[in-house]
């Protein structure tokens, strides 16, 4: 058992981070006790004192990912959704969309129906062992048809760092959009999508953000029109059998999610107080530790980029002749720790690190994580090795 | 007491314009109200303020790309709806 009982032993932030920061877990009570209301259904005291928490947490997000302004924020229920409201609000018939075997079935899964209904082509870039893109392959890729090109910032299975602001170059060099899917770099990366030369950028509020599950949004560059691909009440231009066509409501249908939105809005405001270069220096030295550690243990093969400031704290591994998952159950019967195991949603991904379809096992700490929590895994790991290969 | 009301596209908007004079007048320079059912807006939010800074408050909004749908000046009192007059279409 770990030396103290209040170690935290959730290792599976790379999922659902946790634990909140304690105004995450305030703000949203505080909504659903005190305020209540819809956001932009009445003018009522409490419907405005909704409107301006969405307000606050819209500009929050805006400024934070450094869009040109915060009505080019839409809150989506997390990167699923997000990413969903890009691929079918702008794809047409006939374009050719160009991804990375890198991509989560969030992705996947749309272009494959659209795929299947013969609206669209799609071509998968390759990716190395270690989740980096073949920007040749790219490059090569782009038609005159081709009209998104879509990659994750950091792999979910890999911790890969991908060179998004090369990918947007070569993109725009062809007039093609770039989509990058932020699950799991926003909240542990500092970055800014102008910099990075993004079009539009999907993230979700539940994991590096620390806001709670079903908070999440997109950013579109202003000037690209998506289509809504959800329409209803918006408490705007009620009289009108049509949806309303101005950003933000234009991606916008039905009564948000005002507790996450809250949560989510108390979240980045953490990360602010306490600074991204902080946020990234502390999971960086975790995740250093982690891999140093593991590459002692014998039988242990580390995937992914093998410098930790090339990745983020994520870490996939496997158990020479063990199956991932007996390997989670017995970190978790015996000393309680808390692992992901198998595809992590990403299957393309396992294909090119060469661990399809048994999968890894991902320990992801988190923020609130300390050295002697990750050292106290790492000597359990040792121990389940030992035990495990005689 | 007259009041002038701006009204706008979407809620984003009203929320903004109410920031922005907050911000930059401090407060009791405009209050977000039901639109009046005499005038047709987008939102069902509007910024109503003294008529006498309707022309500071339009200025602000205007600055700070604040879109505006609608100005509407009401002339006598708050119940009284008749008067009520469009004096700028966004």
């Amino acid at each position: 058992m770990p030396p103290d009982k209040n170690y935290n032993l959730y290792f599976d932030n790379a999922a659902t981070s946790w634990p909140k920061p304690e105004p995450v877990y305030t703000a949203a009570e505080k909504y659903l006790r005190s305020t209540g209301g819809s956001p932009g259904r009445s003018s009522h005291s409490r419907a405005l004192r909704a409107d301006r928490l969405v307000y606050e947490a819209r500009e929050r997000v805006s400024s934070f990912l450094g869009a040109e302004n915060p009505g080019q924020i839409v809150f989506t229920l997390n990167a699923t959704d997000a990413l969903n409201m890009a691929i079918k609000g702008l794809l047409q018939q006939g374009d050719h969309v160009i991804l990375t075997t890198m991509e989560h079935n969030s992705v996947l899964r749309p272009l494959g129906s659209l795929k299947r209904k013969g609206i669209i082509n799609t071509t998968v870039v390759p990716a190395s062992t270690d989740g980096y893109p073949d920007l040749d392959y790219l490059q090569n890729s782009l038609t005159s048809t081709t009209r998104l090109v879509i990659c994750s910032h950091a792999s979910n299975v890999l911790g890969t760092i991908m060179p998004v602001k090369s990918m947007a170059e070569i993109a725009h060099r062809h007039n093609c959009l770039l989509l990058v899917d932020a699950a799991q770099s926003a909240g542990c990366l500092h970055f800014n999508v102008k910099e990075l030369g993004v079009d539009l950028l999907a993230f979700t509020g539940h994991k590096g953000l620390l806001g709670p599950p079903g908070s999440g949004g997109l950013y579109v560059r202003e000037g690209i029109k998506v289509d809504p691909w959800r329409e209803g009440g918006t408490g705007s231009q009620s009289e009108k059998d049509e949806h309303p066509s101005e950003m933000p409501e234009r991606l916008e249908a039905g009564t948000m999610n005002v507790p996450g939105i809250a949560g989510l809005n108390e979240g980045i405001k953490f990360l602010q107080s306490e600074g991204m270069e902080q946020i990234r220096a502390h999971e960086l030295s975790l995740a250093t530790r982690l891999l140093d550690g593991l590459n002692k243990i014998p039988g242990i093969t580390i995937y992914g980029p093998s410098r930790p400031e090339d990745r983020l704290a994520n870490v996939s591994f496997n158990l020479k002749n063990f199956d991932a998952g007996e390997l989670a159950f017995a970190l978790e019967e015996n000393f309680g720790i808390q692992s992901r195991t198998g595809l992590h949603c990403a299957p393309l991904a396992h294909k090119s690190a060469g661990t399809f379809p048994h999968g890894t096992i991902r320990l992801s700490p988190g923020y609130f994580h300390r050295e002697e929590e990750v050292d106290y895994v790492l000597e359990c790991l040792e121990q389940t090795a030992r035990h495990l290969v005689n | 007491m007259e009041y002038t009301y701006f009204t706008f596209p979407t809620t984003y908007y009203a929320l903004k314009a109410e920031k922005v004079v907050l911000e930059q007048k401090g407060e009791g320079h405009a209050k977000m109200v039901p639109v009046p059912r005499k005038i047709s807006s987008s939102c069902g939010t509007a910024l109503r303020c003294c008529s006498n800074e309707k022309d500071i408050i339009e200025e602000l909004l205007n600055t700070h790309q604040v879109s505006i749908e609608g100005i509407y000046r009401l002339e006598e009192e708050k119940i009284n709806l008749k008067n009520l007059l469009r004096i700028r279409k966004g």
